[in-house]
């Protein structure tokens, strides 16, 4: 669900600093108070910010240069490999803004939607060499790029109080396609792992041994991939109704200017 | 009666028969069940104000900070079961399930390991372990817990079974396996482990007997818990909820003695949602009685 998650982001409109205010879960869009964060915090999830901004800019930019020197849209993961590594990782921040409150997101909803990202980066593409050339990668690489470049700038524009109208369109329409794009990216590079994992019994530990336990990667893999199937739709139409809430309710705001 | 959610009615009704100031809670609730028969008394959550805590059954109504006229807000706690039955279920469902495994029923393990025995002591012992430690549970739920609330939300059954039966099979599922390793340091790890769970088990049962003896039978009423003649009590000096900690100490025991992960991560979480509970508890306590010991810790003595 990395893809629905970040792509998704929705519920709140201004004052989600940092990497709050995803998608689903508890509070109902605008409708109560927040105390939002003080200034220092302010001025530290304004750079925060800014700076995952840029650096997907430059994992965006670093796809496009590369796509023009090889003429070719394939394998091109090994272009953007070290920046995408940084950036998503980083995004693991996210966590603890909204444990110590200065980000009005649940920790809970914010690790589940970091740590599907992180799975895919670390636990997939880069553990699984062979799905590294598979152009899933570009796709999901892609979908996530334009996701990010548009949510941290989101959350910039809202924490300094200027966000444009066509950020916040951007943000609550384009995931109509990022979304499907994303999961189906993260769903094949999964599935093209698969057999790898299989042969070289990846991350995975069979019986007997003193501690007793037993883990077969491909099974959680296939798991994983299953997990897919009620998650995305009930993320996905959440988004959609939030889309409709916050988008007619500006609309609502200019006919009164 | 004014109901909370989404759609707020004001609702007078004159077939509402007058209440008495003397009335309890309890009564209003029936009568209001009389009227609504689909909201039963244990679904009904009626407060003096939308916000605010619910009121208990045994209130009485002129004790209340209310005029002449009350104004109570209802709201529906969706689908209720007694906690009786949710326990009875969820500790049910291991005692069974672990048999499954140790009896080696068909298709759980390689066809030729069907009904076989396996020629560890550790894994019969730890058999005998957790069969007992679920037919304490259940006989103690039977005969000696008071509960304070008579219901839960229904889905927590769900929750809950899957918890105790996802848990408990899989950790039979590896004590009970062809390929199961016994500990590394072999007769001695096990005694000592089986100490440790047979010393907890029955200090948990002696916590549990302090705590029933507190409140007489069919009330509500709370007390601080103090250490009686039975030297597994005189933990309630230094914890809040020995039972917990005692519960700690026989899963630990079971994991050191079967050397399993999977009871370890088990304990984990235990000890996780016990802690959270104990934590709860022990506020709760504070809160209630000025003269709270200041010794006590929660959970784990001078700790947690």
């Amino acid at each position: 669900m990395a893809a629905a998650a970040a792509t998704a982001a929705a519920t709140k409109g201004n004052g989600g600093g940092g990497g709050g205010a995803r998608a689903g879960a508890g509070e109902a869009s605008g409708a109560r108070k927040r105390r939002g964060p003080g200034p220092l915090a302010t001025a530290y999830l304004v750079i925060y910010n800014v700076v995952m901004t840029a650096g997907w800019l430059v994992i965006a930019v670093g796809l496009v240069r590369a796509y023009l020197a090889k003429g070719s849209y394939h394998s091109l993961y090994y272009a953007i490999e070290k920046p995408l590594k940084f950036f998503q990782t980083g995004a693991l921040l996210e966590i603890l803004h909204c444990a110590i409150g200065i980000v009005p997101s649940s920790v809970v909803l914010t690790s589940f939607q970091v740590m599907s990202r992180v799975f895919l980066i670390w636990a997939v593409t880069h553990s699984v060499k062979e799905v590294q050339s598979e152009d899933s990668v570009l796709l999901f690489v892609i979908a996530w790029t334009i996701t990010e470049i548009i949510r941290y700038s989101f959350y910039t524009f809202s924490l300094l109080n200027h966000l444009p109208y066509l950020i916040k369109w951007a943000r609550y329409t384009l995931f109509i396609v990022l979304y499907p794009m994303g999961v189906s990216g993260e769903l094949l590079t999964i599935y093209a792992a698969l057999p790898f994992v299989r042969q070289a019994g990846l991350y995975s530990i069979s019986l007997p041994n003193k501690y007793n336990f037993s883990f077969d990667y491909y099974a959680f893999l296939i798991l994983i991939m299953i997990s897919y199937i009620p998650l995305f739709p009930q993320l996905y139409f959440h988004m959609i109704h939030q889309r409709r809430k916050v988008l007619s309710h500006t609309e609502e705001h200019k006919k009164f200017e | 009666m004014q109901r909370l959610g989404r759609s707020c009615v004001s609702w007078t009704s004159p077939r509402f028969p007058q209440v008495e100031p003397h009335a309890t809670i309890a009564e209003i609730k029936n009568l209001f069940t009389k009227s609504h028969p689909q909201w039963y008394p244990a679904r009904q959550s009626l407060r003096l104000d939308p916000k605010g805590k619910s009121l208990k059954d045994e209130d009485v109504l002129q004790k209340l900070p209310v005029g002449t006229t009350a104004t109570l807000y209802f709201r529906d706690l969706g689908a209720q079961i007694s906690w009786v039955t949710v326990f009875l279920t969820e500790y049910t469902g291991p005692l069974f399930i672990y048999l499954l495994f140790y009896f080696r029923v068909p298709f759980i393990y390689g066809h030729k390991y069907d009904f076989t025995s396996s020629r560890h002591t550790v894994v019969h012992l730890a058999c005998i372990c957790h069969s007992f430690h679920y037919v304490k549970r259940l006989l103690e739920t039977l005969f000696v817990h008071r509960f304070s609330h008579g219901t839960m939300p229904l889905r927590n059954i769900f929750k809950n079974c899957t918890y105790y039966w996802g848990f408990a099979a899989w950790m039979a599922y590896y004590i009970n396996h062809p390929l199961y390793t016994p500990p590394t340091y072999g007769a001695q790890q096990v005694k000592l482990a089986l100490a440790i769970f047979v010393i907890c088990q029955l200090g948990n049962f002696s916590i549990h007997m302090a705590l029933r003896d507190l409140r007489p039978a069919g009330s509500k009423t709370r007390k601080i818990p103090y250490p009686t003649k039975n030297p597994f009590t005189w933990l309630f000096l230094l914890v809040s909820c020995p039972n917990y900690t005692y519960e700690m100490g026989s899963w630990i025991g079971f994991a050191i003695m079967t050397q399993c992960l999977p009871v370890a991560l088990f304990s984990l979480a235990g000890f996780i949602q016990m802690t959270i509970w104990a934590k709860g508890k022990h506020r709760s306590y504070l809160k209630e009685f000025r003269d709270y010991p200041p010794l006590r810790m929660p959970i784990i003595p001078f700790l947690l």
